[in-house]
């Protein structure tokens, strides 16, 4: 919408201007769930499994129950309920098996968290250790334990995923177009490699907090530290069986979120407690440490991929295969399998291709969505793949790239055409390549080489990701003008961090024709006021919620322009307006103020016309279908948003150790509403993809307890970590059913900054790295040809980093 | 903390070894608190009392004399030690592993005195200590008692403290002033990290000493190098006195390989 | 154990637990909210508050040992009706995200200020090094320092192509 409007025309789209958030922010006022406490609140704290697979034998909360201050205590006997997004798998509390080290067995609620921290530790549970399935390629062994033996009898959404009864296959995603075989006979080359990373966290700075009070009437009132209200409600009310209308989400200031608090969490645990301590409010915020391992992290992958290519460089046919670790529950991850499976080739056009994506379950926390939903993982893949393959036919990796991405004409893997409007992955690969002069190095690159004897290497990675969402997804905006004609937007799409609604409020104001200061975005999100949003997720707010508010500002006008006719006794068509009154456009001085028609306009005689001035936007996804579950086949994607990462490094090669000199990212935004806030996404987004190329990931020890769930030994970037130099540029190919041309940009900056950076280090050094992240040793170990510290699961609780390959027979190799 | 003790805050050396002589075993002492804390927070320790000694007068003292060398409290901060003009003109070192320890909110609160009376064998102030010949002071209800650094360290997170004494404070010798020398620590990432090694070299009036963190039980001084010791001798003799494991930070292999790695670097770079 | 205290110019008689933490006082018994926990450990800055001149990790001192103590916290960042310099800074870069490692940043950034007016970018990441933030990526809050230091032209932005 109005994606053709040139920047010169627009007032509002295209500035930068301050956040709608940042006084609260900045001075501290902001309300967290952590910061919010009421009369007689009640604190919970969890026993948690010490074991990563195991039955409950019994229980003994007697010693417990008596100590002081203690009001509830929960275990998973008590609870029937089944909660899941896709697939209905998990229970609030462990119940006859535990499934993942950390997971929660026993609740508790007391006056004070001293007191709940003592009844945990009071708390006998008595575990027969079974063993394990730890590594998702062992999971697929025919003689495999079973992490869900009665996968069969959950319930799951059947249009889009297929899980398999009698494995450990949560889902099977297919896609199938052309004939790979055929191809691959008539390729010139045939390339095929294995690459694979671990599990990571989110890191929200604000761990998941929850209070629930589960009132009289089973009205049930949560507030949580949640991406989104409504699909807390929704599977809220499904799992205890309560209506819509008895449950109320409300969300204040969150911090931070990535993907791990798009779902349903530790409400339903907070709420159990509460309904048995008679109402009276239960709050729960995870550690640090079970923000590790109670919540969920980010799937693993292992993702082979065969290539075939003829001899101009063009690839003919690709077959891929994705093996991803759900973890114990299905959660996301089934949907991660599914957005990645038909995104698996990155930016190219694959015409014959083959893919198989599977969802494992293992007995490991479990896997959700994370900030690029398994697009930061298979590029990861896909982009070392497209260096390993140019470098194996002997081409340059940015020329074969350009020869293989997507442009006006070119289909992608689920039949789709790529359009003049669809965004421009060549522009975006070439501004990054420029912008790091790849190819060769510069005279003072040379020189730095030369005094530090540090190795220079360039590369460049593209990557693509449009909203993993239903087809029909939809959203909607309130707007309510207020008696002094300023304007209140509602909406449940929540910004927690993201900027989301200062450009919102731009795209309001712009359409209104409006001041800025006259629109105000609340900030709290809540499901008794805010009209519906599916999810805050997938990159999809801006570009949906930003349609329903060009929307919402039309309805507005339109009853203002009614209102303002008829007391002007004119006909609409002949109205203007300003930030302050509708008018005649022939007569300008006859006019009426919003003021005096925002609640109603008061004729002379002390007749009303109009009523309050309510604009409604509604907006749901068009022209999307399901994908055909044998062969892929459908619409998926409302907008695919390209880019590229160009990094230069330097790496010593003798100890392996490497600095990012330069970053330079380029994304094909359509429009960029808010400039300044693009290049916070760009540049936050790009430091967290850095994180994980460099040092995250889960480690867990041979019987599955996690060994780095704290930030001792999972680290993340800190202002020393940062590249030397950084840019951030836009490219503009306006998206025709985007607000003012905009689509989304929060998760791409993540997106194919390992694989760049796995580029460049090959470039400087030779060295093969398959694996991320890429710490000092991987580097060196690449550079030796030595075994790579493999797969994160050690041998011993601090003993070696290396998996134990006799435990994995066959191992899928 | 959700774990409840008692505080204790003594203000007078009489009274905190009385405490702790009382307390034996159950209690623990507090000073920056950097460690203990978070050990408390985590179920590590669970003690009954809390004994903070940084009431104690005299407990802040950073000193130095050309008599007595350099006095440095128990509660004195690594901060405290990077402020101070004298400890920056005359110790670089000491300097050079202060500045590498962990970030400067905690090197506001962090003192040298708990980073050497933990133990933990990636104590960044236990090399410049041990290759600066310091002293620990040493006090009980019994008395006091002095012991330099290289016999302080008995294992992973023991010392030669016995019960009821504590570290009263550290005295690094006038004659260490102006130890030349260089710390390299390896890290996951550039900010603050625990180090996957440390190595510190130091070069005074001749004498070259390496001590090395994160690569054994306890941090390890490697002395006795001559003159004419080249970068495979050098190699050889530190790597013959370190005996590090295969951990979540690093493999055995690769910490052998960057302590040789360090220390023929800084074989050349000390000079 | 009952303490008293200075923060934000004001002074403070409580009552507190001996195994209370700073952090917890503040936040629960003198309701001051502004300061945050993201990890009880010392790693990762979201509790950063000035005590007695020097930033600290609120979460790694007892309330008892605050006894006597002057502190600052983000509450007492912005005196008059508006902002502080720092924050109006942090404000024009868009330094803050999700906001909640903004008031211990604002802190390090302070006391930074306070030892060197005219620091080196180094120094900068230096100051805030001990605060995660996993929203930002840092720049525009070093941008927002780099404002306070007469160094804006250094300042990055979004390029068109």
């Amino acid at each position: 919408m109005f994606d053709d409007v040139p920047s010169s025309q627009l007032s509002q789209v295209g500035h930068n201007g301050k956040r709608d958030d940042s006084l609260e922010k900045l001075t501290g006022e902001a309300t967290y769930v952590s910061d919010m406490t009421f009369p007689g609140l009640l604190h919970a704290q969890l026993k948690k499994s010490p074991h990563a697979r195991a039955r409950i034998v019994a229980i003994d909360t007697s010693r417990a129950a008596a100590l002081p201050g203690v009001r509830a205590i929960v275990t998973g006997d008590e609870l029937d309920y089944r909660l899941g997004l896709y697939v209905v798998d998990k229970r609030i509390l462990a119940r006859d098996e535990v499934r993942h080290y950390g997971e929660a067995v026993v609740a508790v609620a007391a006056d004070t968290i001293e007191q709940a921290r003592a009844a945990v530790e009071a708390i006998d549970v008595q575990y027969e250790v079974l063993k394990p399935v730890l590594h998702h390629m062992d999971a697929l062994q025919p003689d495999a334990p079973l992490v869900h033996p009665d996968l069969g009898s959950y319930s799951y959404m059947a249009a889009a995923f297929t899980p398999q009864p009698g494995t450990n296959i949560a889902n099977h995603t297919k896609l199938r177009k052309g004939d790979v075989e055929k191809a691959f006979a008539e390729a010139e080359w045939v390339v095929e490699r294995e690459y694979s990373c671990p599990s990571v966290q989110h890191v929200p700075l604000e761990t998941h907090v929850a209070i629930v009070e589960w009132g009289k009437g089973d009205k049930v009132s949560i507030w949580s530290s949640a991406q989104s209200p409504f699909t807390v409600r929704n599977l809220f009310c499904h799992a205890f069986g309560l209506s819509h209308n008895q449950v109320r989400v409300q969300i204040p200031y969150v911090g931070g979120g990535f993907g791990g608090k798009a779902g349903i969490g530790i409400e339903p645990l907070c709420a159990v407690l509460s309904r048995q301590a008679g109402g009276r409010a239960v709050k729960f915020q995870a550690s640090r440490e079970e923000e590790f391992s109670l919540l969920p992290c980010r799937s693993a992958l292992t993702y082979r991929i065969k290539t075939g290519v003829d001899a101009a460089g063009k690839i003919v046919g690709q077959h891929m295969t994705m093996y991803w670790d759900s973890g114990a529950y299905a959660d996301y991850a089934v949907n991660v399998t599914r957005a990645s499976g038909f995104s698996a080739s990155g930016p190219y056009e694959i015409p014959n291709a083959w893919l198989d994506a599977y969802t494992i379950y293992t007995n490991k926390p479990y896997g959700t969505a994370y900030r690029g939903f398994g697009h930061v993982e298979f590029h990861w893949a896909v982009e070392r793949h497209m260096e390993l393959v140019a470098e194996a036919i002997g081409m340059d990796p940015f020329l074969f790239r350009l020869r293989n991405a997507l442009r006006p004409g070119s289909l992608t893997m689920t039949g789709e055409e790529i359009t003049a409007h669809s965004g421009n992955v060549l522009k975006c690969l070439e501004t990054a390549a420029g912008a790091i002069h790849y190819g060769d190095l510069t005279n003072e690159e040379k020189a730095r080489q030369a005094a530090t004897g540090w190795k220079i290497g360039k590369g460049v990675a593209a990557l693509q990701k449009a909203p993993a969402m239903p087809p029909f997804t939809a959203t909607s905006v309130i707007l309510k003008m207020n008696e002094d004609g300023s304007v209140l937007v509602n909406l449940a799409l929540t910004d927690y961090g993201q900027g989301t609604y200062t450009s919102i409020r731009q795209i309001v104001a712009e359409r209104l024709g409006f001041p800025l200061h006259k629109i105000k975005v609340a900030f709290e999100s809540d499901t008794d006021r805010d009209p519906y949003d599916w999810q805050t997720v997938a990159s999809k707010g801006l570009l949906l919620s930003g349609n329903a508010a060009i929307l919402a500002a039309e309805d507005l006008l339109h009853k203002a322009y009614a209102v303002a006719a008829e007391a002007l006794h004119a006909n609409p068509c002949d109205l203007g307006h300003d930030g302050d009154k509708v008018f005649l456009k022939h007569h300008p001085k006859k006019s009426v103020n919003f003021s005096s028609m925002a609640v109603g306009l008061a004729l002379p005689n002390g007749n009303g016309i109009g009523g309050p001035l309510i604009g409604v936007g509604r907006y749901i996804a068009q022209g999307l279908t399901n994908l055909n579950k044998d062969n892929g086949e459908g619409f998926p994607a409302i907008d695919w948003t390209f880019g590229a990462h160009g990094i230069i490094v330097e790496v010593n090669e003798e100890t392996g150790e490497y600095h990012v000199l330069k970053i330079a990212s380029v994304y094909d935004v359509g429009r960029a509403i808010h400039p300044d806030i693009v290049r916070g996404q760009a540049i936050g987004g790009m430091l967290q993809g850095l994180g994980t190329a460099i040092c995250e990931g889960y480690i867990y020890d041979q019987q599955g307890r996690l060994l780095n769930p704290s930030f001792t030994d999972n680290k993340i970037p800190t202002a020393k970590d940062l590249p030397l130099e950084i840019e951030c540029y836009v490219v503009e190919t306006p998206q025709v059913d985007g607000p003012y041309g905009a689509r989304g940009v929060g998760e791409h900056s993540m997106i194919s900054v390992a694989p760049a950076l796995g580029n460049a280090i090959q470039k400087a050094t030779g060295a093969e790295l398959m694996h991320m992240p890429m710490r000092s040793e991987d580097v060196w170990r690449a550079l030796n040809h030595k075994e790579p510290i493999d797969n994160w699961i050690t041998k011993s609780p601090i003993g070696s980093c290396r998996s134990a390959p006799e435990a994995r027979p066959g191992g899928g190799r | 903390m959700v774990y409840e003790f008692r505080y204790l805050a003594p203000k007078s050396v009489g009274r905190l070894c009385a405490a702790l002589t009382e307390h034996a075993g159950a209690a623990k002492l507090l000073a920056g608190g950097t460690d203990l804390l978070p050990n408390i927070r985590n179920g590590v320790f669970k003690p009954d009392y809390v004994i903070d000694l940084k009431l104690l007068p005299g407990a802040a003292k950073l000193q130095y004399s050309q008599v007595d060398g350099l006095i440095i409290g128990p509660a004195v901060t690594i901060n405290d030690l990077l402020r101070q003009r004298s400890v920056r003109r005359l110790y670089p070192v000491l300097c050079d592993c202060a500045h590498q320890l962990a970030s400067h909110q905690i090197r506001n609160r962090a003192t040298v005195a708990g980073n050497v009376v933990n133990a933990s064998p990636c104590s960044d102030m236990a090399p410049a200590l041990l290759c600066l010949d310091a002293v620990a002071v040493i006090r009980s209800a019994a008395g006091q008692r002095q012991l330099p650094f290289s016999q302080f360290f008995t294992g992973v997170k023991k010392t030669a403290l016995l019960p009821g004494e504590f570290l009263e404070k550290i005295i690094v010798p006038a004659a260490s002033s102006n130890a030349s020398g260089r710390y390299l620590k390896l890290k996951r990432i550039a900010g603050h990290d625990l180090g996957i090694v440390g190595v510190l070299c130091t070069l005074h009036q001749g004498r070259r000493r390496y001590a090395v963190s994160s690569a054994a039980p306890t941090p390890v001084l490697v002395d006795g190098f001559s003159a004419g010791d080249g970068p495979e001798d050098v190699e050889r003799r530190v790597l013959a006195a370190v005996s590090p494991i295969s951990d979540v930070r690093a493999s055995q292999e690769y910490r052998r390989h960057m302590i040789a790695v360090y220390a023929r670097q800084l074989l050349q770079e000390v000079r | 154990m009952r303490i008293s205290l200075t923060v934000n110019g004001q002074r403070y008689t409580v009552d507190v637990a001996e195994h209370k933490t700073l952090l917890r006082c503040l936040r629960e018994d003198l309701g001051l909210t502004g300061t945050k926990e993201g990890c009880g450990m010392g790693e990762c800055g979201a509790c950063t508050i000035i005590f007695n001149g020097r930033v600290v990790n609120a979460c790694m001192i007892l309330a008892v040992e605050a006894n006597g103590a002057t502190i600052e916290t983000i509450e007492g960042e912005a005196t008059g009706p508006g902002l502080s310099e720092i924050q109006t800074a942090l404000e024009r870069n868009n330094s803050a995200q999700c906001g909640f490692c903004t008031p211990g940043m604002v802190m390090s950034i302070k006391e930074l200020l306070r030892d060197k007016p005219k620091p080196t970018i180094d120094e900068m990441k230096e100051a805030i090094e001990g605060n995660f933030c996993r929203c930002t990526g840092y720049v525009q809050i070093i941008e927002a320092i780099l404002d306070l230091t007469g160094r804006s032209a250094e300042k990055g932005e979004l390029k068109h192509v």
